[in-house]
């Protein structure tokens, strides 16, 4: 056997912030190996570096950025040496790059078509417009992407973040690269969105032979698709194994950090944290038949107006002193849920009512009494708080909205507040832009709760945070739940969380709730195809109880505009027969309260059987 | 189909704008003081005679019915006539009050369309001046800034924005009329008469031009599409050409529209400073004579052209940037 040079080979790569040898240093000393059909998965959190190594490896640091010592060897050259043209050719043709933001990554103006086609002429110029046309068509095909002659025509805003992602995927293969370089590529996708990308990059390593350089901040992701993993902080090169012996046995006390921050669906017992609900009790929050439906009118301002049905039939209490869940992924209805619960906007159909009351039949005086029950968390910790106003201020605010106080007893209410959710006295008189994300959400949290409402709704609130300021505001919530007996309502894409801190969750799916379940039951045994789907597609180093091959078809959630009849769920669905697509199934009780919307539940156990295989 | 609904819808609205505008000026015209029939027939006719002539052109009818007879014109085309102007040439006025040939008074559409190409190609002109020097320096300045030819773009905005036209009009015509008799300054006899009051009008827009145009190149190239094409192994000048400028001549095209629309009202000082033969004199002369018709007729005129501009403004924007939605 003879010796080959690696395909990619980084020896002592070291990037500073600057040209200065005392600039900050961003990379230290970093050396792996990569050979042609490997995976090499890079994890690490945020400021560890990843994305300035994804970069360094295809020549293209921004300033201030700048390799300070070390080399990257691609087929035996080292290409930090080469003359920026000469690194052009080598992006794009034998490096493929994906970035993390499929979104942004092609011209809003130019079709998707064209744009891949530009690129593949651009590093191949002896290929005609013809032919790349019919390559790009052909491999667009091969990601999946349904009618791509159709789809190769459209504009990057008329593809869902997952169809942007596989385009990208084609853009980075057109040009049969040997290496691809993919830098969080599923980070801003759904989970069961994510892991059909996965699937898919697995299966084109396979196909074209390409080696990857897999990037992602988490574990369960990385571990998922890589043959080794490559562990950094802050800049150091911790650990460099083979997956599996990694997770078995992780060897540096970061690594078993990252390993204990990760959430468990399946092995810890959580029961401890759920407070089961009150058999009896009467609803705080009483959802019944809730349904919103808004108007499109087309774009030529003539013709018949669209229908989109954001939130279908959604039914179910909340009770006092429970932390109530509501899960589902983008475009599934959650926040229009959201608009709604608040009374921001008023439902076409149905009735929410809060404490006995119905909240939209009241006056403008009892509406502003129902909203100083029911408090609100948004997720976004920069652009929810005011930038100009100080910590303090923004704090006391809603005592001022409601008439509560004098000037000294609202200051010295929300000094109380501030030191109930952690935050230094000294945050008080500062501007929020001195503060954390995660400093800010416990502003968010302090400003809800200084009105002492019953109920607080969590919209996304932990969504933008790592895992461990989440952990630490979880711990936070429950506290002061302990103290003031709130009601949480969370609404949420991550299961994970959902599975820590709520006693009973609704999914929802395209507008409807398709399932209502206690927690435990939720995990152990979903009575919706769709629940199962998305509890594959979590991202987890658990053994698997659900295999995301198993529970998910191909595919993306149809729009929600002009919805066929049927089932919603039907065209992603492993089960699906036909009455699925003829009939929507309404929800059925399973006992114990629970509920699920699915044909198969009202089946004969058999017949399930059947339809299952 | 999406076109012919957008033409129809903003046709439309057009219309309306349109005739919103033409009732206020009317409305506006007749409440201010001055009698125009009195400057018709001249300070020395008698009293009745001023009355009969008002009441024969019906200026003695209520506003409504005077505006819905006058709509009815304009919808088949007919501004109306002059008070003053004959057809002949030379403003008539002062004591002619016996005379008959009233008739043959200019009408307002023919005063318009002969004075509206001067001004379209002042317009023209001045554009086609402000877009050769501001482009490049524009363009410039954004791909680099925070440098110099950020700073230079920003310096002579700032310069060019603060020389008062009329003063710019009568420097320039000094220099290069008087003094170096290279350019012709007053009246039209030739496209050569066109070139100074263009030169004037081009600085007034130029510093427009820079700001949008450094602050969305700027803007573009911050984008993460612009970043990425450098990665998917695109080159610097077609990124540059084929995406960021495209990208950046939307907001430009709106400003150019609207600029133009300006230009198109007439620019009353710079031509009157060179007595250039176009929609501003014009305008200037109506205003000062009372001339009734002429006025409405060129308020009509330039505000359909502005809806029309705007509309075009917008079509071609859209097919630029497909997101846009109208």
């Amino acid at each position: 056997m003879t010796v080959e040079t690696p395909l990619l080979e980084v020896s002592n790569l070291s990037v500073r912030a600057g040209r200065d040898p005392e600039a900050s240093l961003i990379l230290n000393e970093i050396s792996f190996c990569l050979e042609a059909r490997r995976i090499l998965g890079v994890i690490g959190g945020g400021g560890s570096g990843k994305t300035t190594l994804a970069r360094a490896v295809v020549n293209w640091l921004a300033p201030p950025l700048r390799v300070s010592s070390g080399e990257v060897r691609f087929r035996g050259q080292d290409i930090l040496r080469f003359a920026p043209e000469a690194s052009r050719s080598l992006r794009g043709k034998a490096i493929g790059y994906i970035g993390g933001d499929p979104a942004g990554a092609l011209d809003p103006t130019l079709t998707v078509g064209t744009q891949i086609v530009e690129k593949l002429r651009a590093v191949e110029p002896d290929v005609t417009r013809q032919e790349a046309k019919e390559r790009v068509i052909e491999l667009l095909a091969a990601v999946r992407i349904p009618t791509p002659s159709q789809r190769f025509n459209e504009y990057p805003f008329q593809y869902s973040g997952g169809m942007m992602q596989r385009a990208m995927i084609v853009d980075a293969l057109i040009s049969k690269p040997e290496l691809l370089v993919a830098d969080s590529i599923t980070q801003p996708l759904d989970v069961t969105v994510g892991a059909q990308i996965l699937r898919l990059l697995r299966d084109l390593t396979e196909q074209f032979g390409t080696a990857i350089l897999f990037i992602s901040a988490s574990l369960p992701t990385v571990a998922d698709v890589s043959d080794d993993i490559l562990v950094l902080d802050g800049g150091q090169m911790v650990e460099l194994r083979p997956t599996a012996e990694l997770i078995r046995a992780p060897g540096h006390p970061y690594t078993k950090k990252l390993m204990d921050e990760l959430p468990m669906l399946w092995s810890k017992d959580l029961g401890a944290r759920l407070k089961p609900a009150p058999a009896i009790a009467e609803p705080i929050l009483r959802v019944s038949n809730v349904g919103k439906t808004y108007s499109i009118s087309p774009r030529s301002g003539i013709g018949r107006a669209r229908r989109l049905q954001a939130v279908r039939n959604a039914s179910f209490d909340v009770f006092a002193g429970e932390n109530f869940g509501v899960v589902g992924e983008s475009g599934c209805g959650k926040s229009s849920l959201m608009r709604l619960l608040t009374a921001l906007e008023r439902p076409d159909t149905g009735t929410i009512t809060f404490e006995g009351k119905n909240i939209f039949d009241q006056g403008a005086a009892a509406t502003k009494a129902f909203r100083r029950r029911m408090q609100l968390v948004l997720q976004d910790p920069y652009s929810s708080l005011p930038p100009q106003a100080s910590v303090g201020d923004i704090i006391a605010e809603p005592l001022l909205i409601h008439g509560l106080g004098g000037r000294a007893a609202r200051r010295a209410q929300a000094m109380e507040m501030l030191r109930e959710v952690g935050l230094p006295a000294a945050c008080f008189d500062e501007l929020p832009m001195t503060l954390t994300a995660g400093q800010r959400q416990r502003v968010n949290v302090a400003r809800a709760m200084i009105l002492e409402p019953q109920l607080l709704i969590m919209d996304e609130t932990l969504s933008a945070l790592d895992q461990t300021e989440q952990g630490r505001l979880l711990d936070l919530f429950e506290r002061l739940q302990a103290q003031h007996g709130f009601t949480y309502l969370f609404i949420s894409h991550d299961i994970a969380m959902v599975r820590r801190v709520c006693a009973r969750v609704a999914v929802m799916y395209l507008g409807e709730v398709v399932e209502l379940a206690q927690n435990e039951r939720l995990f152990f045994d979903p009575g919706h195809p769709y629940s199962r789907a998305l509890l594959s597609a979590a991202p987890t180093l658990e053994e698997r109880r659900y295999r995301s091959e198993d529970c998910l078809l191909e595919g993306e959630p149809p729009s929600p505009i002009d919805l066929p009849p049927g089932c919603a769920f039907a065209s992603r669905c492993p089960h699906v027969y036909e009455t699925c697509l003829k009939r929507n199934p309404a929800l059925t009780d399973r006992g114990n309260a629970d509920r699920a919307a699915c044909h198969l539940l009202t089946q004969g156990s058999a017949q399930q059987k059947d339809h299952a295989q | 189909m999406f076109i012919l609904g957008f033409l129809a819808r903003r046709l439309a609205q057009g219309a309306l704008i349109v005739f919103l505008v033409s009732f206020l000026i009317f409305t506006l015209l007749r409440v201010i003081p001055g009698d125009p029939v009195r400057l018709m027939v001249g300070g020395m006719a008698p009293d009745e005679l001023v009355e009969q002539i008002a009441a024969e052109m019906g200026l003695r009818d209520p506003i409504p019915v005077q505006f819905m007879r006058y709509m009815g014109g304009v919808v088949q085309g007919d501004l109306g006539q002059s008070f003053i102007r004959p057809a002949s040439g030379a403003a008539v006025g002062g004591a002619q009050f016996d005379d008959a040939t009233r008739s043959e008074r200019a009408r307002v559409l023919t005063l318009i369309a002969d004075t509206a190409p001067f001004t379209i190609q002042l317009a023209l002109l001045s554009m086609f001046f402000a877009l050769l020097v501001a482009t490049p320096i524009g363009v410039y300045g954004g791909l680099n800034q925070g440098r110099w030819p950020d700073r230079l773009a920003l310096y002579i905005g700032s310069l060019f924005v603060s020389l008062p036209n009329f003063w710019l009009g009568i420097v320039l015509a000094l220099l290069l009329s008087v003094h170096l008799g290279w350019l012709p300054a007053i009246g039209y006899q030739g496209f050569a008469y066109t070139i100074l009051p263009a030169i004037v009008l081009a600085v007034e827009i130029i510093p427009f031009i820079l700001r949008t145009l450094t602050v969305s190149v700027a803007q573009i190239m911050r984008e993460s599409y612009i970043s990425a094409a450098y990665i998917r192994g695109l080159s610097r000048t077609r990124i540059i050409f084929a995406h960021a400028l495209k990208n950046a001549s939307v907001p430009l095209l709106n400003l150019l529209g609207v600029q133009f629309s300006m230009l198109l009202g007439g620019v009353l000082v710079v031509e009157f400073i060179f007595d250039y033969p176009g929609l501003g004199l014009l305008t200037i002369n109506a205003v000062l004579q009372r001339d009734f018709p002429l006025i409405q007729g060129i308020a009509i005129v330039t505000s359909a052209a502005f809806v029309l501009i705007n509309i075009i403004v917008d079509l071609v924007s859209t097919s630029i940037d497909p997101r846009l939605d109208y």
